[in-house]
């Protein structure tokens, strides 16, 4: 017989009310984890989002129109190119890629293309600030960007939108957008006169139903030198980890480049965030409404189990239980029932979000390790609270309530 | 002396209304007495026997276990008090009707530092010396009101105490019962050694004393000293 013995007998004396007294809690814990199990899939799917989209920030000149994303930095004012320096050496954590580019119209025979001078990866990697900084990994691959399997089994890879870093690009080659290469009827291998200047076409990119099928990509210092703007650059394209997005990294990018405009395509997933958002807040409602409801109703079971118990209580305090013993005895209990709480509310609540993840979310939901000390956290910090004031009570129940005054 | 009781008060207010539940009280027992509490209800007895438990504040006077003093000691040292040196028997057993008759002997244990081996034989050795030995898995549902008492006794004796307070230990027996568990008490009181301070309403009962206190009105009326008793005189009804 020790502490640990009795306080087990007596909960297997009264399962019954350990049942309703963890009801609360249960399912408190059911619905966050099922909400949170939910969201993480979402967010996920989310970031996988952004990522086939590429670019997803765009740092502009601040008289430029952006009516439309795509075409935002066609003829549009300029900005130094220097910026793309300052971005990096800000360090902002979620800064995954950087894109320079200098767009503007021009005739390439009788056809009006759009040209646009852009900034190869092996130039962006081989620029000893961006390797220093850290923000650029060697392969610059995105530190949110989802996987290849993730890609595909969300279904969230689109082709049309992709905007892919091109890998390298000589002074003298171009790669030309599926419309243009018609227009002008080249293929690979082939040439182009553009502004006086040779190119050989490099690649005739794949057909993407955007701006971008008429554009013709050369190099950014070599545009440069075509359109004689010399270091400028007339948009910054950024590929922002989503979450980082959310958590204010245009405001940052803001304040490191004040005198630009700098502009998101979250709207084209913005449903999908504020649906997140909106998960949240409900599991921060149904936090708050555990911490009040199950804690009150532990409390109260604990009350309960107290009053009944006065005699047997008093008993202890007879044979030399002291106050310190009894809390003990009671703080036990609360926190058995906040790990029975916690992992019951985590089974069920992982097991909704299983079966409802698909229905709501569209999304197939896996358990989250991860959650179950959250859940078992929030059970038995609750508990615990909850049952603090009838500890507290019971400890000071006094010896003599077994005897009879005379 | 085991226990000294000197100047001994309690008051309490009761319909605004100061009462004298004990007035003035002083005696001593030496270590292998059995004292007998006896007076009509309301006349302060087990008041008295809270005192000696440091269960209850007492208005003025000194009460000492030994070199302990009682009646100004904190919730702690009384609390090791309890555990080290006092067993307990109720009028209503008091026993935890989950625990088995086993479990419930080795109740006070479960705050010491024996081992479990060492905490079932001595429960073992008293459910022997209650003559319950083929009981020590029922409940106390499972069991007569003289055998849960027995059980109560059992408990009371587990931690080996000096002294055991008993608060009418045949106040729910039966005749026969009664003079069962009283006998037993003495036996303990004899064989082992124990000092024994028992509150009953029963003459017959309190004839087992070898110190008899009268109180009346919260005080003493009278003060018996009868240390020769033998088993074979007394005659035992409730």
């Amino acid at each position: 017989m020790n502490i640990r013995k009795l306080v087990w007998l007596e909960f297997k004396q009264h399962k019954s009310q350990l049942v309703s007294g963890l009801l609360a809690i249960v399912l408190g814990i059911t619905v966050i984890v099922g909400i949170r199990s939910i969201s993480v899939v979402s967010e996920k799917a989310v970031a996988v989002n952004l990522d086939n989209l590429g670019a997803n920030i765009l740092v502009l000149p601040q008289a430029s129109n952006v009516d439309n994303y795509y075409a935002a930095d066609i003829d549009a004012p300029t900005i130094p190119e220097e910026y793309v320096d300052r971005i990096v050496a800000s360090n902002l954590q979620g800064v995954d890629n950087l894109s320079p580019k200098l767009t503007r119209r021009t005739k390439i025979g009788n056809e009006t293309v759009v040209l646009t001078g852009i900034l190869p990866k092996n130039e962006i990697t081989s620029k000893p600030m961006w390797q220093q900084s850290g923000l650029l990994g060697n392969d610059l691959k995105a530190s949110c960007a989802p996987t290849n399997t993730a890609n595909q089994s969300s279904g969230y890879a689109d082709e049309k939108l992709q905007r892919k870093v091109i890998d390298s690009l000589g002074g003298d080659e171009c790669l030309v957008g599926y419309a243009a290469a018609s227009k002008l009827k080249v293929s690979e291998g082939g040439n182009l006169d553009i502004l006086g200047e040779k190119f050989k076409v490099a690649r005739v990119l794949n057909e993407t139903g955007t701006v971008d099928d008429d554009r013709i990509f050369i190099h950014l210092h070599k545009a440069q030198e075509l359109f004689k703007i010399p270091a400028q650059v007339s948009a910054i394209e950024i590929m922002g980890c989503c979450n980082a997005i959310s958590d204010g990294l245009l405001g940052k990018l803001r304040n490191v480049l004040p005198d630009t405009r700098i502009t998101t395509i979250g709207q084209i997933v913005s449903t999908q965030i504020e649906t997140n958002k909106m998960m949240n807040k409900v599991s921060m409602i149904f936090l708050i409404i555990i911490i009040f409801v199950g804690g009150i109703s532990i409390g109260n079971f604990m009350w309960a189990n107290i009053n009944e118990r006065r005699k047997e209580i008093g008993m202890l305090r007879m044979v030399g239980f002291n106050k310190t013993v009894i809390y003990r005895m009671m703080l036990s209990k609360a926190l058995v029932l906040g790990i029975i709480g916690g992992i019951v509310g985590y089974i069920l609540g992982t097991l909704a979000g299983m079966w409802l993840g698909p229905e709501l979310a569209g999304l197939p939901v896996k358990p989250i390790a991860s959650l179950i000390g959250v859940s078992l956290a929030i059970s038995i910090g609750v508990s615990l609270l909850g049952a603090m004031i009838p500890s507290y009570l019971a400890g000071r129940i006094e010896p003599f309530s077994n005897m009879q005054e005379g | 002396m085991i226990l000294k009781v000197n100047n001994l008060n309690k008051q309490y207010q009761k319909a605004g209304r100061g009462v004298h539940a004990l007035d003035n009280i002083s005696f001593e027992v030496k270590k292998g007495d059995f004292v007998t509490i006896t007076g009509p209800s309301g006349s302060g007895k087990t008041t008295l026997l809270l005192s000696l438990a440091g269960l209850i504040k007492t208005t003025s006077g000194e009460i000492y276990f030994n070199d302990f003093r009682i009646d100004n000691a904190n919730d702690r040292h009384l609390s090791d008090f309890r555990k080290n040196h006092v067993g307990f028997v109720m009028q209503s057993f008091a026993l935890i009707p989950y625990l088995t008759a086993l479990e419930n002997v080795m109740l006070p244990l479960a705050i010491s530092k024996f081992s479990k081996k060492d905490k079932i034989k001595k429960a073992n050795a008293l459910m022997e010396l209650v003559c319950l030995e083929d009981r020590k898995k029922h409940y106390p549902r499972e069991l007569s009101a003289g055998q849960q008492q027995r059980v109560a006794i059992a408990r009371a004796l587990i931690n080996e105490p000096d002294l055991i307070l008993a608060d009418e230990p045949t106040g729910n027996l039966d005749p026969s019962l009664s003079s069962e568990i009283l006998n037993l008490l003495k036996k303990i009181n004899r064989e082992k050694g124990m000092t024994i301070v028992m509150v009953t309403h029963s003459p017959q009962a309190a004839e087992y004393g070898t110190m008899k206190i009268h109180l009346i009105d919260g005080k003493i009326e009278t003060l018996h000293h009868n240390p020769k008793i033998e088993m074979s005189q007394l005659n035992l009804v409730n």
